[in-house]
This record gives C-alpha cells, sequence and structure tokens, in this order.
C-alpha cells in the first residue's frame, strides 16, 4: 500500500501551516503603531507657555466626540479641551517635560512628549518611550494627533460552531489523514499498473530534484547506520514503520 | 527569534487569561452615576424655547449641561481641580457660555449646544473681580472683565481683547465690579473703604476714560455686599447703621459728589437686629438697563419689593415669612419668585409680577422638604410662556445638603439630584439582612440540641418553609409572565430588601464630604435612605466602622460614623443603623478631649456590637459600648492589645500598650527626621483580609512560605528636599507591636504623590521618577524562608528571624490617582490590582505582573511557578478597563468588598462619579458563567445517548449476522 508518503505530505503542509501561523502572530506584535504627535507653536506668556495642537478622528464629526475629549498633560496636572474644530491649547504650562495625551472614552490616540526649554523658546515633540528616554524620534511639524481608532474594551464571547469545529487544526490533522487512509483504497485502484505510474509522476513532481534523496528516508538511513543493523532509535520510530512498510 | 515566539505565545496565553468585560455584559452588574458637585452658578439655556438644557458651573470645578426633563448631564466638562480650575464666573449669552477661571487666568467661552470649546485666552495675570456682558444698541458682543488693577474688553465671537486699560491709583482703590447698561459705556467701580467709591466711566469702543468721579461714602466698606445698579443706571447701596439707601446715577457726566439718602424709616421700614441688608437687582438683557425693581432683604425671612420711579422708592410688596427670593425673565414679562415657609414640612413658591408685585394666579408651587435633608439654599427659576400667554414655570431648588430638586407645578419632582455625591470621603459595604424565612433557616443549626424528635420536627418544618416560599416565588412568576412586561417592576426598597443567594447584594453607606450619609443598593445604584448631619464642620474627617454586622439576628446591625474636626481635633460619633439610615438609640459617649486614634476590636459585648476604642490626646482610653461585661473583657485582654500614633508633624511614630486600668504606656517610638524627610502615609492591612495559602510552591517542589505579619505597618516618606536630583521616596516597613523595623527602601530620584497597596505579605507602591519622568511600580514582598518558625500562630513579639526580602521595579506607562487591591471571602482567587488612572478607566492588573521573583532569564524552574519573564514596562490594555467606556471623572478611592462567592468581588469607585462592579480575578469558577452553553451540552449529551443505542442494535444485529453466517 502506498499510502504513507501522501500521510506525510499532508503532515507538513499542516506543519507549514502552523508555522506560518505563528509567525503572523509575531508579525502582529512586531507592527508598532506608528503615531503621529501634536503641533506646536510658540508664544510665551512669562515663564509660562502654551501646548497646541489637533485632534482628528478620520470619518468623524468632531461635534459627535469633543464633549468628552480632554488634553491631559502629565496625568491631570495640566487640562485642556477640544475646541469645536478638535483643535486644542493646553495653556499655562511651565517649562519641562510633559507626556500629553487626548483622552476619550470612545477613540484611542498616542500620547507624546512635549518638551519645553527653559530659556530658548524651542521645544519639540516626540513618540514616548519610557524605557530609553534620551531617545528621540522627532515628530514632523507641524502634525496633528490622529485617532488610531476606536478603543476595544471588550473579549469577544466563544462561540460555538461546526465550522470552528471542523477548522480547527487538531481536528483537521485527525479526520483528513483517517479520510484519506479509509477512503484512498477504496476510491483509487492500487493494483492498476497505469494508476501507480501516474502517482508516481506526481511524487516526482512534489519532489523536484530527484537526485536529492527524501529527508525522512536519509535520516532513517543515518539513524540506522549509526547504530548498525540494530533496532532504530526513539526519535526515527515515527518513520522507520513506513519505510519499512514500503 | 524561536525563543521571542515562545514568549510571545506565553504572552498570549497569559493575556488569554486574564477575564475582561464581554459586550453582552454591559451595564448587567454594573452601573455608573456621573455628578457635578454643589453648584455655584446656574443658568437655563433661553435662547431656544424648547432648549431643555440648564448649565451650571460647580464648587468641583465641573461645568455641565443638565436635561432639565430627567436631570441626566448632556455633557460635562471636567477641569483641574484646587484653584487653577475654579470657576469664577459664568455668563451666558445666546449659545455661548463665558467662564472665568483659575481666579481670572483664563477665559473661556462654551458652544453650549454641543458641549464644545468655541476659544479660550489667557488673561493678563492679576487677581479677578468681576466680569460682565457689554452691549451697545441691543446687541451684545464683548465681555468686560475686572482684575485688581486692570479692565480688559474682549470679543465674544473669538475671545481677542478689544483694549485694555489700567485702572487709576488701584493700590489705594478697591475696584470691585463692572457695569454695563447697553449705553456705550463701561463703569468700574471701586471702594476706599470708609471713605469714598471711585467711578470711572469708559468708552467701548476704545477704553478711553470718559469720566473719573469720587463720591463720598464714609459708611460704605463693600460694594458687592451692599450695592446694586438698578433702572437707568442708578447705583443703590444700604447702609445697616443709619439705616437708609443711598443713592448714585451713573451717567456719563455726572457731577454730583455725594449720594442721595433716603432712610428707611421714611419708607416705613425696619431692619432686623444685627442684621446685614442685602440687594437684589436683575438686568434681564445685558444690552439694555436692568430692571427699577429690586428686592431689599430686611431681615431672615422678610424681603420687600422696591421700585425705584422718578426719584422716588415705592414699596411694591412685602414678603415676610419669606426664604428665598429670585427673579426671572421669559420673552418680554420678568417675574418674581419668592420662597415661603409653608409648614414644618413644606415650602410653597409664588410668582409675581415684577412691575407691579401682583401675585399671578395659579403659579403656586409646592416644595416638599425632605426631613433627612437640608434647608434650601437657592432657587432658580425656568419661566416660559403658556400659550394663553400666562406664565408657567418650573423651579429648580439647591438645597443645604448639595441637593438639586427640580419640580414642576403644583409640586411633582421632576428629579433630584444628590450632588453630595460627588464629594464621597469613604464608604464601607453592609451585607443585607435575611429575610424572616432565611432566618428561621439558619436558627436551626444555630441552637443548640434538643432532643432528636424535636430536632427532625424543626428540620420538616423548615423544609416546609422552604417548599412554601418556592411555591409562592413560581405563583409570582407565572402571575408576572401574563402582565406585560412594562407593568413588572422590581422595585428595591428598603422593605423588601433581603440578602440574595450569594450575597452579591449589599448596602453600600457612602459619607459625604458635607456630611450627608447615604445609603445606596448596590445592585441597581438606587438610593434606599440619606440622612443630612447638619452640625458637621467644614473641615472634618471622617472614619466609619461597622460595630455590629447584619449577623446577629434580633440585634439590628450598627455603624458609627467619626467624625473629627481636623482644627481642633475635637470628635463626636453618628451611631446608626447601616441597614434603614435611622439614628441609633444607643447614646454615644460625650468626648470633651481631642482623639488621636480609634481602633475597632475584635471583642464583643454582650450585644455583639464590636468594642470601640478611643485614645485621647493625654492618652486616655476609652471604650464605646462601656458596659461592665467589656471592661471585663477588656481587662483580660489588655496585656495583648497595642496601638500606634502617627505625629506627622513631629515625625514621630509610637507604640502603646493598655494597661488593665484603661491607661496606657509607651512601650516604643521611631523618630524620623523632619529635616530629611516627611511622613507621607502610614498603612496596614486590612483586617477583613483572609490569606489562603501561607507559602508559594516553587518550580523544585519546596515551598517559600510567605511571611504573614497582621501588625505589619508600611510608613512612607518623602523627602524635604524637593530638587530632582536629591529628592527621594522611602518605605519603611515597622512591626506595629515592637516597633522592629523590618525593612527599609528608598527611592532615589524620585518623588510623590505615592500610591501604597499593603496585603498579604507584599506592598505595592507607585512614585514618579524625576531622573526619567516616568510613574514607576515597585513591589516588596517578605518571605520567611523554606522553614516556618511558628506555623500555628503569629507572635510578633517572638520571631526571631527576620524575613527575606525581595524588591522589583516596573515603568508604568501613565499617572495613577488611586490604587487598591481586590479582595475576597477566603483569599484563594488570584488578587489583582485596581488602578485608577486619570483618564477615566478602571485598570485591573494582575498582581502575577508585580512579582519580584518573576526572573529575567527563563528557566525551567520558574516556568513550571509560571512566573512571567521580565519586562520592564507593564501594558495598559483597554480590555483589562473593568469599566470599558464608563469613564470616572477624578477617581478618588476604590472600595472592594468580598461577596459570597470566593471568584467574585465587589468593586466601587468613587470620586466625581460612583461606578460598582463585580470583578472575577480568576474568572468565575465556582459558578456556572453567564453564558453557559445548555442547549450544547445538552444537544451533545443527547447525540451521544442516540448514537450508543443505535451503535448498540447495529452491534446486536451484526453479531446476528455472523451468528449466521
Amino acid at each position: 500500500i502506498s499510502t504513507s508518503p501522501f500521510g506525510r505530505f499532508q503532515v507538513i503542509l499542516l506543519l507549514l501551516a502552523f508555522v506560518q501561523s505563528v509567525l503572523v502572530v509575531g508579525w502582529c506584535f512586531t507592527e508598532m503603531e506608528a503615531g503621529p504627535g501634536a503641533a506646536m507653536s510658540t508664544q510665551t506668556n512669562g515663564d509660562r507657555f502654551k501646548i497646541e495642537g489637533r485632534a482628528i478622528v478620520p470619518g468623524v464629526k468632531t461635534q459627535d466626540w469633543v464633549s468628552t475629549a480632554r488634553v491631559l498633560v502629565d496625568g491631570e496636572e495640566h487640562v485642556g479641551f477640544l475646541r469645536t474644530d478638535g483643535s486644542f491649547a493646553v495653556n499655562d504650562v511651565p517649562s519641562g517635560s510633559y507626556v500629553v495625551e487626548v483622552v476619550t472614552p470612545t477613540y484611542r490616540f498616542e500620547a507624546v512628549r512635549v518638551d519645553i526649554t527653559s530659556k530658548g523658546k524651542m521645544r519639540y515633540a516626540r513618540l514616548v518611550n519610557y524605557i530609553k528616554t534620551s531617545e528621540v524620534i522627532r515628530q514632523p511639524y507641524p502634525l496633528q494627533i490622529r485617532s488610531s481608532g476606536p478603543h476595544s474594551y471588550f473579549m469577544k464571547r466563544e462561540t460555538w460552531g461546526w465550522t470552528d469545529f471542523l477548522m480547527n487544526p487538531m481536528v483537521m490533522m485527525m479526520v483528513l489523514p483517517l479520510l484519506i487512509i479509509v477512503l484512498l483504497p477504496k476510491v483509487v485502484n492500487t493494483n492498476d499498473p497505469e494508476m501507480r505510474k501516474e502517482m508516481e509522476q506526481s511524487m516526482n513532481m512534489l519532489n523536484p530534484n530527484p537526485e536529492l534523496p527524501d529527508v525522512s528516508e536519509l535520516m532513517t538511513k543515518l539513524f540506522s547506520g549509526s547504530k548498525g543493523s540494530s533496532k532504530a532509535g526513539s526519535s526515527s520510530k515515527g518513520t522507520r514503520p513506513a519505510a519499512k512498510r514500503r | 527569534m524561536a525563543e521571542l515566539i515562545l514568549l510571545w505565545l506565553k504572552c498570549i496565553i497569559l493575556y488569554n487569561a486574564v477575564d475582561a468585560v464581554f459586550e453582552d455584559q454591559v451595564g448587567k452588574f454594573d452601573w455608573r452615576q456621573q455628578y457635578v458637585g454643589k453648584v455655584r452658578f446656574s443658568h437655563f439655556d433661553t435662547h431656544v424655547q424648547s432648549s431643555k438644557k440648564v448649565i451650571v458651573a460647580t464648587e468641583n470645578n465641573v461645568f455641565a449641561a443638565l436635561n432639565t426633563r430627567t436631570g441626566e448631564l448632556f455633557w460635562r466638562h471636567v477641569d483641574k481641580s484646587g484653584p487653577e480650575g475654579n470657576i469664577d464666573a459664568l455668563l451666558h449669552h445666546g449659545q455661548d457660555a463665558i467662564l472665568v477661571v483659575g481666579n481670572g487666568r483664563l477665559l473661556r467661552s462654551w458652544d453650549v449646544n454641543v458641549g464644545g470649546l468655541n476659544w479660550e485666552i489667557v488673561l493678563d495675570s492679576g487677581s479677578f473681580q468681576k466680569a460682565c456682558l457689554v452691549g451697545q444698541q441691543g446687541t451684545v458682543k464683548h465681555v468686560a472683565v475686572l482684575k485688581k488693577n486692570i479692565i480688559s474688553l474682549h470679543y465674544l465671537s473669538n475671545g481677542h481683547q478689544k483694549w485694555i486699560e489700567n485702572l487709576p491709583d488701584s493700590e489705594t482703590v478697591d475696584y470691585q465690579t463692572v457695569y454695563s447698561g447697553g449705553n456705550g459705556e463701561v463703569y468700574a467701580l471701586g471702594i476706599v473703604p470708609h471713605s469714598h467709591i471711585v467711578i470711572i466711566a469708559y468708552s467701548t469702543d476704545d477704553g478711553e476714560i470718559i469720566k473719573q468721579i469720587s463720591v463720598e461714602a464714609p459708611w460704605l466698606s463693600n460694594i458687592v455686599a451692599s450695592c446694586a445698579v438698578i433702572g437707568q443706571g442708578v447705583l443703590i447701596c444700604v447702609d445697616s447703621a443709619t439705616p437708609s439707601l443711598y443713592m448714585y446715577n451713573l451717567n456719563p457726566n455726572m457731577d454730583d459728589l455725594q449720594m442721595t439718602q433716603i432712610p428707611l424709616q421714611s419708607l416705613g421700614l425696619e431692619v432686623a437686629p444685627d442684621f446685614q441688608p442685602v440687594l437684589v437687582s436683575h438686568q434681564p438683557n445685558s444690552a439694555h438697563q436692568p430692571l427699577s425693581e429690586f428686592f431689599l432683604q430686611l431681615g431672615p425671612d422678610n424681603f420687600l419689593l422696591l421700585q425705584f420711579n422718578n426719584g422716588q422708592i415705592v414699596t411694591l410688596r412685602d414678603f415676610k415669612p419669606a426664604l428665598l427670593v429670585s427673579f426671572a425673565t421669559t420673552g418680554e414679562k420678568t417675574i418674581a419668585a419668592v420662597m415661603s415657609p409653608k409648614n414644618k414640612t413644606a415650602c410653597s413658591i409664588n410668582l409675581f409680577s415684577a412691575e407691579t408685585g401682583r401675585r399671578l394666579l395659579d403659579t403656586t408651587l409646592i416644595f416638599v422638604m425632605d426631613p433627612n435633608g437640608g434647608k434650601p439654599e437657592k432657587i432658580y427659576i425656568q419661566p416660559f410662556l403658556k400659550k394663553d400667554d400666562s406664565v408657567g414655570y418650573r423651579a429648580m431648588v439647591q438645597t443645604e445638603d448639595h441637593t438639586l430638586t427640580f419640580i414642576q407645578q403644583p409640586g411633582r419632582v421632576m428629579w433630584i439630584r444628590e450632588e453630595a455625591l460627588s464629594d464621597v470621603v469613604t464608604m464601607e459595604m453592609v451585607d443585607l439582612p435575611l429575610t424572616g424565612t432565611q432566618a428561621e433557616l439558619e436558627g436551626e443549626f444555630g441552637k443548640k440540641a434538643d432532643g432528636l424528635m424535636s430536632m427532625v420536627f424543626k428540620r420538616l418544618s423548615s423544609q416546609l418553609i422552604l417548599l412554601q416560599a418556592w411555591i409562592s416565588h413560581l405563583w409570582k412568576l407565572f402571575y408576572d409572565a401574563r402582565k406585560p412586561r412594562s407593568q413588572v417592576k422590581n422595585e428595591v426598597t428598603i422593605e423588601n430588601l433581603s440578602r440574595d443567594e450569594f450575597n452579591l447584594q449589599k448596602m453600600m453607606v457612602m459619607v459625604t464630604a458635607s456630611g450627608k450619609l447615604f445609603g445606596i443598593d448596590s445592585k441597581t445604584g438606587s438610593i434606599l435612605w440619606r440622612h443630612y448631619l447638619n452640625d458637621v464642620p467644614s473641615n472634618a474627617a471622617f472614619k466609619l466602622m461597622v460595630q455590629r454586622t447584619t449577623a446577629h439576628f434580633p440585634h439590628p446591625p450598627q455603624c458609627t460614623l467619626l467624625i473629627k474636626d481636623k482644627d481642633t481635633g475635637l470628635t463626636t460619633l453618628h451611631v446608626f443603623n447601616p441597614i434603614f439610615g435611622k439614628k441609633s438609640h444607643v447614646t454615644p459617649p460625650a468626648l470633651p478631649q481631642p482623639i488621636l486614634q480609634s481602633l475597632l476590636l475584635p471583642l464583643m459585648d454582650q450585644d455583639y456590637a464590636k468594642v470601640l476604642l478611643l485614645v485621647d490626646d493625654q492618652y486616655k482610653v476609652s471604650a464605646f459600648p462601656s458596659t461592665k461585661n467589656v471592661l471585663q473583657q477588656l481587662q483580660e485582654m489588655a496585656s495583648s492589645i497595642f496601638f500606634y500614633l502617627v505625629d506627622s508633624s513631629q515625625g514621630r511614630l509610637s507604640g502603646y500598650r493598655l494597661r488593665t486600668d484603661l491607661s496606657t504606656e509607651q512601650i516604643w517610638e521611631v523618630v524620623i527626621p523632619m529635616e530629611i524627610q516627611r511622613i507621607v502615609s502610614v498603612k496596614g492591612k486590612r483586617p477583613n483580609e483572609h490569606v489562603h495559602s501561607q507559602g508559594r510552591v516553587m518550580g523544585d517542589r519546596s515551598v517559600l512560605y510567605k511571611y504573614l505579619n497582621p501588625n505589619l505597618l508600611a510608613v512612607v516618606t518623602e523627602s524635604t528636599d524637593t530638587h530632582q536630583e536629591r529628592s527621594f521616596v522611602g518605605i519603611i516597613l515597622i512591626d506595629g507591636v515592637t516597633g522592629r523595623i523590618i525593612h527599609e527602601a528608598v527611592q532615589r530620584k524620585a518623588r510623590g504623590p505615592v500610591h501604597i497597596v499593603h496585603s498579604e505579605n507584599w506592598v505595592v507602591y507607585e512614585y514618579w521618577s524625576t531622573k526619567s519622568r516616568r510613574n514607576e511600580f515597585s513591589v516588596i514582598e517578605l518571605y520567611e524562608g523554606m522553614e516556618l518558625y511558628n506555623s500555628t500562630v503569629f507572635s510578633s513579639l517572638d520571631r526571631p528571624h527576620a524575613p527575606q526580602v525581595l524588591q522589583q521595579s516596573y515603568i508604568f506607562p501613565s499617572a495613577i490617582s488611586t490604587m487598591e487591591a481586590t479582595l475576597t471571602e477566603k483569599g484563594i482567587t488570584s488578587r489583582h490590582l485596581l488602578i485608577g488612572l486619570p483618564s477615566g478607566g478602571i485598570l485591573s492588573l494582575p498582581k502575577m505582573f508585580l512579582d519580584p521573583r518573576r526572573p529575567e532569564i527563563v528557566s525551567e524552574q520558574s516556568r513550571e511557578e509560571n512566573l512571567i519573564p521580565y519586562a520592564p514596562e507593564l501594558m495598559i490594555r483597554t480590555e483589562w478597563f473593568i469599566n470599558y467606556n464608563q469613564s470616572i471623572s477624578r477617581v478618588r478611592g476604590i472600595h472592594t468588598s468580598p461577596s459570597g462567592l470566593e471568584s467574585t468581588c465587589l468593586v466601587v469607585a468613587y470620586g466625581l462619579d460612583i461606578y460598582q462592579t463585580r470583578v472575577y480575578p480568576s474568572k468565575q469558577f465556582d459558578v456556572l458563567k453567564d453564558d453557559y452553553d445548555y442547549m450544547l451540552i445538552s444537544s451533545v449529551l443527547l447525540a451521544l445517548f442516540f448514537a450508543t443505542m443505535i451503535s448498540k442494535r447495529l452491534a446486536e444485529v451484526k453479531l446476528l449476522n455472523r451468528a449466521w453466517r
């Protein structure tokens, strides 16, 4: 019976799919949200300064969200409010380094660090980095704080459906080989020599270089070689019976 | 890379293990109430006839619009707390509201409809005096702001300054008010007390001084308190000494140097002794002159409606007794509303025509005063014209206890807002009492056995009672199901309050800064009782203690509120029933001496009330209740009663021991040098906290025992030097019995405010790192080691080994407002920290992330222990917000309370708002989840059942066939 190459192929495919999914997850986590910063303007007022900017929620009218929004500078140290066009100004801020956040219960905004120097009027905005505090990623000037979408507060309920159950990799891994083992010998007449030839051809297509030996076969040879003709080690347990059967 | 992926995977798994809110649970177990605080200014939005808004500015620096139909908020803006966000003035014109904020620092204009800011400008420095709208030719385009030394005029449309002028002689003259009658002039009125008034007329166009004049007024000391402008710009002042009215005509070519005097006697009026008369005038439209009619208050309950007519003053009507008066305008009509006492429990409000003083028909409105509330303080009238051109109105009454009541004719209360709840100081959650049936059942187990037969009968009878209750419950369900859903009401009242199956519903007893106490049902948030204590000093500190719970059935539960005047230290006790809010008939002891410390002992008197010990400034101890039984118990126990005192002004911590004669002796003292650092807070453990496991199982199967000292105190100090290079935060762990310093930790280059949670064997605190300019968390955990010294009982006096101390710090990406740890019945459930953020969210952070044993390098053992690899930054995930988008402004405190279910902890967050919810730190492991899929499990069971039946049948057939073959 020549079911084993198909079964193995299936397993490898599944493995590949699994690795890919892991990579996707990893990629999701490495993707940092690149948020723009706040626009600054310099206007002195004694030794007190002003932090100005503009917040934008793409696709939403400002009237719908400005009444619930606030601008917090270093927690609640200084508070600013948003104008009806989304712009804001936090007045009366002494020189120093501040974290400026736009806070609304519905939309998410990135925090921005703003530095106001004590003598010069130079000030700049940068992304907040609490770990490398000296690192400066300048925000283009002038710029606006753009919302990166609504807050996600809720967990998804685990709903149960037939598709979820069937698409589960474990179930697929169990069911598909089972189907193949049970159904293939019935569908394909393996005693037919033409069919056998066709199958061999398709196997060759999968294996682009016929000179290159099959990995599993190589492994079997390697392990069985090292231990002589004695029983195979535990590591080759899985592949050995298949090779033997062939 | 592979390790990273593993780490990520692990993180994902861990994050998924953390519980969060599901979308369908919104509002199911939680509720929020939003408040604004005590109203300082209020205006009805009148520019649209159908407007339902009333705008309020409050003493909590909140500016909001309320719905007059429901009392709910349209929008609310919460400014910085403290004097910098203080709202000095509110002017209202059309759909703009002008606010002067922070002692005249900022001028803001708000759009009342949207709730958005139109503009905000910074004003020149100077202490704010008064602001007014300035109209010209019938339209209002400017706002004038008067400060101590300058006057400025700003455009209403964009806030730009039109002109600014220095006030002449501002060092000697105290400029107090500004007035504009819509004629193109702005008058600044100043005073040199007991000498003369200075009147300056400015031109609205360019700020030029048109006229400046000094008018003699040696009897006057304050313009704001005793003067008003009426009619065609007549300044009218009242002098209580003479007693008489003085008048002066404000116009561009004024040249009189004297005020016209009209003795009150000539009008036939008399001032109540020792009363400073008050004038109330009304300017319906800033572009026009004020009314010629005004109120004169001559006594605490005596008002007069007077009219100024051609230089003469006419009395239109005398109101006596009258409590409050108010003017209001709708269309062209101006009315005067007068509130007068009707009887002991009710007041009536009547409307009078302002021009004639005639009473308007059908305008009586009855305001029923809450016997547990305060007296009325202010009334705001919203008049409207009915179809037949008569005047109808609604009234908003503000009482001493900060309550707003909105009433409609003839006395229907539309809504009540308990604004005292915006300032909750402390709270407790009290179990609800058992119902009669429940108590009967409990009684069966409580009593001693008295014979087999009687026990059997008792059991049978209690089962019968249960059956009866169940049947009546079923009947009620059936009966309710037939009725339409809208009619079925499950209103909670004091009468039908009873404990639920899992003790999830409790009574929240809340103490507010105004001295009003509330009893709130934790399930629905409805206020079940309220009680106003009217003799509470304004700077009082409160401590609420539950002396007797509801568990001792015939005895009512008992709470004691300790009210201490912070200045004098004098203390009063208020003893009440927490379920009904009624004052207890138990008389609390009179306390003539200032009280330093109070302790609630686990001792109980014969009526199951816990004993409260009060230590006065002579270090004498008094007990409440102080029956013979209690005193005897105290004498026996005295040698094991210790207490500590903190004197933060001298940096001294001292420990005392009780003697049998109820005097005390000092046994230890720790002095923290005041020159270097000061004590910020001292935190012990919560007395009702349970710790389930005494140790932690390590990766190698050995046990690391926790150092569980119930007497441990965490003392937080801050350096007096605030320079960012030299400032530090210190944590000292002291044993409260022996005074032994267990551990000391110092965080250099750090400053407060420090938030601290002390529980089990750990202390978590948060501070500001001045070096890295970020908030940091630090956790200290104490362990006894691999062996327990005395596993049966902990004694502070017998602990020879110092505990092992582990500490780790983390970065937290936000400032925090307050912090508390979850608490459950038996302490089996894992702990979470509940962190109130300035953004209004309450973050539930697993304590697992704050574990000093988090390894930097992952090993097999740490993986076995489920330790998360160390990462410097803690994350804030919005999925961990227990209050999703129901943000809570200015969270000041979080109260956690265990429920009857081990998995569930009840949480109340209070600040400007109140939010109640339940949290499940380890998920709901002891009950079926609310999304439990009954359908799935039953269908699977059925399917399996049928599958076995069928396969059994098939197998039989097969066997039979084989046998035949």
